[in-house]
């Protein structure tokens, strides 16, 4: 073995996966045996890191962390921030028009005009809709991109493209790649957190924050806003903290013991050092979430005051306060469950719209206005948006819904390096497909990568046989028109 | 189970591919790519420590490196070991003790093989296999449905290993099971290989992602059976290996006549069933000849009687489609009334009576609704062909329609058609009522068949050969929603009746017994001779026989399209719409001059797979056993010789030891394929046997342990760890086989499902306690405490699990439920064991350390337990219950050295 390639009498690769709270297998060292198994990503040069040991980004990042307030079912964009004028006075009547969504492929459609005013906001004079003039008041800190398309119409597929950049299941969420490619800051809380709505978790459940190929270690964590935090995160009913801190102390004399004859085994240094990292997070995370010492002021202003928002309103102050603990990807799930549970308004698109929506408005510019105040929305990047949008036309001969539309749709950035007040790309007058700059998901996802300091066509994964990657195969340059 | 002698036996014409288009590339230099030789064992200096040429081998590569291999494992680690590597459970203490006590020198040998014979070693090294397919029983996506009955797959999987299967047996009836001649359940089961995948039931290109799906299945045969990355070159050439994108589409071909997964099981005769179905449809047969001889015989007579008149009021006759009148294009009524239209090429053959109409499955007609209220349709059909849906969902419109009017949806329609296995069924609609017949009536034979409805009752009665199949009550609506009625086909489309049907009459009423007795005997006058029979002890003896039923097995198989596949093409950048040239069929020419097996068509498949299965088993495949052999390796050593065990190419690993892989390859072909014979030959090895000690001078040398030079310290799997911790507190149930089971999860855990309500199972305490191979396998909702210790990712196939360390896994084994209920049952059981807190302690410490207690952890425990009762005011009880909590948690329980 070259000398070069050794650290402390071991491998680099050995010692990435081995050391303190890392990686433990032989068997895994067949993946990472080829020279420049990490050469896309940063292996932390500190040679006592485990795998979420902070790690050394690509080139200096505009932003440290991530919230993406996801609004699960597909929001209208037409309905919310794509202003379509010549839609209004179109409203029932039916039109030649190419769409795909979850009835298929069709020709002609029932246009339903859309069913709330926009009004111009902000020196920016971006027009938003009635749904969110909460929003509106931020509108010169967000970019928006008008033009957005994906590669499939339906919920199962496309949530996982949203998430992580592929179709097929099976492949590391957005949160994974950040977690996987600088590790976290705060090693007593997970670095990729996720927030699922009250009603339950979005369709295909975990493979929505799933680390697929990669060890699970960087997957995302699942954080309850209230009671126990993190699953296993409470000690045991009856049991002192001082009580467990004595069976720990006799768990770790024992360990010690076991490993006095086995000096040598990092591995079992590390499990011991397990159990302190754990202990650590037991009295880390419930403090992230006890909002008792947050002001009035400002749980008023998420709206906690108010049955409809103080469910979203408390997890946008959860993400700011991960935010400021170190947590690099913060993920914020509006809707969940099935049918208008979530954003998916097939039937009732006011009833629908008008629910998330006003759960929605006020917490997410109270989030971004408390970040802005804290300095940190320089530092943070805020994305909104669906897995797509849904169409200008009905899905039924009946009723105000429309169906999913994966050809143009809209999301929005702000913070994070993103430039402000601008808009980009644009839909066709209807807001049935993105016409002008289209701009792909895997652009969206290699945008957030850059910004945080990761290259998309850098940051890889060797498994089965190819350097995987967020943003796939072929090269995918973040969008140069949204970076300040 | 089918022997190897009989499956060389196969009609197969093995052939050398004559290079067509251009000569076969080699593989070049690489290793793997190589054909097997079996080299000889080195000659080494220290020759008492080789107890096998393995040993041999790996001697010589240390005395070359100046090393030494460890010291031999004590007895209590050696047994640990191997027992927790063939079974993937600890030792019992009565174990323990017999191999203590026996001072034979082939007492270590024995264990082995009592292992080897253990039902749980199938239940242990089941688990790597389905690492490797991706074995997963759900399909993903938003509904992540259930794959129904994959478990039989698992079970076979476990079983094939328990029964020692030649592994040429053990690939072949996976890839290609149903092609076998005289295929059993099993070997179909066995081809549930193909169905593990994921599956998005709501595709955004549905071609797109069947092949997608194929790909899946190309692929994880090819890295499971070959260690190539297959799949690297689905969209262009290999970039390190010489497998060009052609080869991966004419291998790809082997798989493309697979009928596309769609959620449904498949229903197959039971082993033996035909037999037996035969046999009692014969004295079946018998009786129903006699009865209807005597019945034919008192129509008779009673019709001379009178004069030959008949007597009563005849339904009436509404249409009549006899066969003999029909066009091209038109389906003729026989007054004229109520003509139909045919649509394709419904043509006209022999029939039972005059012509008959034929239908080819893309055929039917459509005529008027020309009943609604109280009806009856009477026809006589013939079909040699299976049908569509299963026998075990009988409903009518399940099947393919003989004459139907269904409409999708629960609505006023009603129909006949024919089912799966040769099962006749009809039924109405709003609510759904169905009869059906019994299985069988595929015989291309002649039957009757009538469908009678009386809507003031409800009534609805079927009848097959004048004998009536069923009988229930009904819709008493009107049946108008279908517009008009089909024939030949269901109504939603898809594919249609293939066979013969004759006489179609509707009439007015519902027929009585005898009146449809009377057409299914084809009595001079119809409907009108129904009183001469009507109240005879012939017709009452008619009605009570029954038909014998067909025993059936419910099961996830493969099927193909038919004998006819498609040639196989190159779809440009992996894309199923850009088609490119096409290829021939073939397997990857870097791995050489292949000698290739022709496909041999049997009735219902191209015979591709089995051609392909074949080829992947001869002697002479260079992949093959080496892939095999290392496998074996791998799950003894922690690694394999070739590290990357699903990759021999260029991307993967060199082997740290060429020469004894070969040898190992060499062995299972030798060996007849047995792979508990190779099992018994790495595990009884001096290698196998060392300490798993660390020295100086070989973590200088060789930190890795490339060279074998100590035995690899790992950690236990998440299954073993499960296992190991309800086998410590007596709780294991190693029942094996049957579906899934459900232990508890978290509420929190079952709340990030879309559906938290319905996500997870319940199943009680004792099924809860099985073996972890045994936990559903649910896409969405893996298991917390398994998936936090690596269990593997099942949406591509998994050849080396990740091991890590966490604080997540300390959490759960500290703080979560489980941990806590087990430590809880754990310290019961050690009171039941034994009396006394020190004594608990021990018998504890021996419990998850499969070793006499020493003195100092007794002493710690102990000073714990008092500790708790002092400080913390804990009863002797609970204290002893924390206690088990750190028992459960050592590493010494949780390592394996």
């Amino acid at each position: 073995m070259n000398p070069r390639n050794m650290f402390c009498g071991r491998t680099r690769r050995e010692f990435l996966w081995q050391a303190g709270g890392g990686f433990t297998s032989l068997g895994l060292v067949d993946m990472l045996s080829r020279d420049g198994f990490f050469s896309g990503s940063r292996p932390s040069d500190d040679p006592n890191a485990g795998p979420l040991a902070p790690k050394p980004p690509h080139h200096a990042p505009k932003a440290k962390a991530c919230i993406f307030l996801f609004m699960y079912g597909g929001p209208s964009h037409v309905d919310t921030f794509d202003y379509k004028p010549k839609l209004y006075p179109l409203d029932g009547k039916t039109i030649d028009i190419q769409t795909k969504g979850r009835g298929g492929s069709k020709s002609k459609g029932r246009v339903v005009g859309p069913k709330w005013k926009f009004s111009q906001y902000g020196e920016s004079g971006r027009w938003i809709s009635d749904l969110f003039p909460h929003v509106g008041r931020y509108v010169d800190d967000m970019a928006f991109i008008h033009s957005m398309y994906a590669d499939s119409p339906l919920h199962g597929s496309a949530m996982l493209m949203m998430n992580s950049g592929r179709i097929l299941s099976g492949a590391p969420c957005l949160g994974s790649w950040v977690n996987y490619g600088l590790g976290t800051e705060n090693q007593n809380l997970p670095g990729f957190v996720v927030m699922l709505d009250k009603t339950g978790g979005p369709i295909s459940g975990a493979k929505n924050w799933h680390s697929g190929y990669m060890p699970a270690v960087y997957q995302g964590t699942v954080l309850r806003p209230t009671g126990e935090p993190i699953l296993d995160l409470d000690v045991p009913n009856g049991m002192s903290d001082r009580e467990q801190r004595r069976i720990l102390d006799a768990l770790r004399e024992q360990n010690e013991a076991h490993l006095s004859h086995r000096s040598e085994d990092t591995t079992l240094a590390a499990r011991i050092q397990s159990y302190e990292l754990a202990y650590r997070m037991q009295s880390h995370a419930p403090e992230a979430i006890d909002i008792a010492n947050e002001s009035a002021s400002t749980k008023t202003l998420y709206g906690l005051d108010d049955p409809r928002t103080e469910d979203f309103g408390r997890k946008c102050l959860l993400a700011r306060r991960m935010v400021e603990r170190g947590v690099r990807f913060v993920q914020v799930y509006s809707g969940g469950n099935h049918n208008d549970h979530n954003w998916d308004a097939h039937g009732d698109l006011e009833h629908n719209h008008s629910k998330h929506a006003g759960a929605t408005d006020k917490p997410i510019a109270a989030l971004l206005a408390d970040l802005k105040q804290r300095g940190l929305l320089d530092e943070t990047i805020v994305v909104w948006g669906g897995e797509f949008g849904r169409q200008p036309t009905a899905e039924y001969a009946q009723g105000t819904g429309r169906d999913h539309n994966s050809a143009g749709f809209t999301m929005w950035m702000a913070g994070g390096g993103i430039k402000k007040g601008v808009a980009l790309g644009k839909t066709d007058e209807l807001g049935n497909a993105a016409v002008e700059r289209p701009l792909h998901v895997k652009e969206l996802h290699a945008t957030i990568l850059h910004q945080m300091g990761l290259d998309p066509n850098r940051l890889s994964f060797f498994h089965a046989g190819l350097d995987q990657k967020l943003v796939g195969v072929e090269p995918v340059k973040p969008i140069r028109e949204l970076i300040a | 189970m089918m022997t190897r002698r009989l499956i060389c036996a196969l009609p197969v014409l093995a052939l050398t591919v004559a290079s067509a288009q251009e000569p076969r590339r080699s593989g070049g230099e690489w290793w793997a790519y190589q054909p097997l030789k079996r080299p000889e064992a080195p000659a080494v200096r220290d020759a008492s420590w080789v107890r096998s040429p393995i040993d041999a081998f790996v001697l010589a590569g240390l005395e070359e490196r100046g090393m030494r291999p460890a010291p031999e494992a004590d007895r209590h680690t050696i047994l640990r070991r191997v027992t927790y590597d063939l079974t993937g459970l600890p030792p019992t203490q009565d174990e323990i003790d017999a191999f203590l006590a026996d001072d034979s020198p082939d007492a270590y040998e024995k264990v082995v093989d009592r292992l080897l014979a253990s039902p749980q070693h199938g239940v242990k090294w089941a688990q790597h296999w389905l690492d490797v397919v991706r074995y997963a029983e759900t399909d993903g996506y938003e509904r992540d449905s259930k794959k129904p009955f994959v478990w039989r797959y698992r079970d076979w999987v476990v079983d094939a290993l328990n029964a020692d299967m030649p592994y040429r047996d053990f690939v072949t009836k996976q890839l290609a099971g149903d092609e076998l001649p005289d295929a059993t359940v099993a070997d179909h089961v066995a081809t549930g290989f193909y169905r593990l995948g994921i599956w998005d039931d709501e595709p955004t290109d549905r071609q797109q992602h069947r092949y997608d799906v194929l790909d899946g299945i190309a692929d994880t045969a090819a890295r499971a059976t070959l260690a190539i990355s297959m799949g690297c070159a689905r969209c262009h050439d290999h970039k390190k290996d010489p497998l060009p994108q052609k080869d991966y589409h004419s291998f790809l071909g082997y798989f493309e006549n697979i009928a596309p997964y769609n959620k449904q099981s498949r229903t197959i005769p039971a082993d033996g069933a035909r037999e037996k179905f035969e046999a009692a449809s014969a004295t079946f047969a018998i009786e129903s000849k006699r009865c209807r001889d005597e019945l034919m015989r008192v129509a008779y007579e009673r019709l001379a009687a009178k004069g030959g008149a008949a007597e009563g009021a005849a339904p009436r006759v509404v249409a009549r489609y006899d066969g003999d009148v029909a066009s091209a294009t038109a389906l003729l009524d026989e007054s004229g009334e109520h003509d139909g239209k045919v649509f394709g090429q419904v043509v006209q053959v022999p029939g039972r009576k005059g012509q008959a109409l034929r239908f080819d499955g893309d055929d039917f007609c459509r005529i008027p609704r020309v009943v609604e209220d109280s009806f009856s349709v009477s026809f006589f059909v013939r079909s040699d062909q299976p049908g569509r849906g299963n026998v075990r969902d009988k409903r009518w419109f399940t099947g393919t329609g003989l004459v139907d009017g269904e409409i999708p949806g629960i609505v006023d329609d009603w129909g006949v058609s024919w089912i799966a296995e040769g099962v006749i069924a009809a039924g109405t609609g709003r609510p759904e009522k169905f009869v059906s017949s019994a299985a069988g009536y595929n015989d291309g034979e002649w039957h009757h068949v009538a469908f009678t409805r009386d809507r003031r009752s409800g009534k609805l009665a079927l009848f097959v050969d004048g004998q009536m199949a069923g009988e229930t009550v009904g819709s008493k609506r009107p049946l108008r929603t279908p517009e008009d009625l089909v024939i030949g086909r269901a109504r939603p489309g898809g594919e249609g009746f293939r066979g013969d049907l004759d006489e179609i009459t509707f009439y007015d009423r519902a027929l009585s017994a005898a009146e449809v007795a009377a057409l299914a005997l084809e009595l001079p006058g119809g409907v009108a001779a129904a009183a001469a029979i009507d109240g005879t002890s012939a017709l009452k003896q008619l009605s009570r026989l029954r038909a014998p039923e067909f025993e059936t097995v419910e099961l996830l198989a493969v099927r193909e399209h038919g004998r006819d596949a498609p040639e196989p093409i190159v779809r440009l950048r992996g894309n199923v719409h850009a088609r490119g040239p096409q290829v021939p069929l073939g397997v990857p020419g870097m791995l050489g001059e292949a000698k290739l097996f022709a496909p041999a068509p049997t009735r219902q498949s191209s015979g591709r797979r089995l051609a392909l299965a074949r080829w992947i088993t001869t002697e002479d495949n260079r992949m093959t056993w080496r892939v095999i052999a290392n496998r074996v390796w791998q799950h003894h050593f922690g690694r394999g010789i070739v590290r990357s065990s699903n990759d021999f190419g260029r991307l993967g690993d060199r082997p740290t030891h060429p020469q004894l892989l070969d040898w190992l390859a060499c062995e299972v072909l030798d060996r007849e394929q047995s792979l508990k014979s190779m099992h018994r030959l790495i595990v009884t090895s001096s290698t196998y046997r060392m300490s798993s000690d660390a020295d100086e001078r070989g973590l200088a040398k060789d930190p890795l342990n490339d060279a074998f030079w100590r035995f690899d310290r790992r950690r236990l799997t998440a299954e073993e760890i499960r296992d190991s911790i309800l086998a410590a507190n007596g709780t294991l149930n190693l029942e094996r086989g049957g579906p899934s089971i459900y232990p508890q999860l978290p509420q929190a855990v079952l709340d990030t499902a879309s559906r938290p309500g319905s996500a997870w199972g319940r199943s009680s305490p004792e099924q809860a306690a099985r073996r972890s191979i045994y936990v559903h396998v649910k896409r969405s909702l893996p298991e917390p405490l398994l998936a936090s210790f690596d269990r593997a990712d099942t949406d591509s196939s998994c050849p080396v699990r990740f091991a890590t360390v966490q604080p997540t896994q300390a959490l759960s084994m500290v703080n979560g439920d489980f941990a806590n209920l087990q430590a809880e049952l754990f310290a019961q059981r050690l009171r039941r064991d034994t009396k006394g807190l020190r004594a608990q302690l021990a018998r504890g410490l021996e419990l998850v350390s499969q070793r006499p207690a020493r003195r100092d952890d007794v002493a710690r425990l102990v000073k714990l337990a008092a500790d708790l009762q002092a400080d913390f005011g804990r009863s002797e009880k609970q204290a002893l219950q924390r206690c088990c909590l750190v028992l459960l948690n050592c590493n010494e329980f949780i390592f394996l050295d």
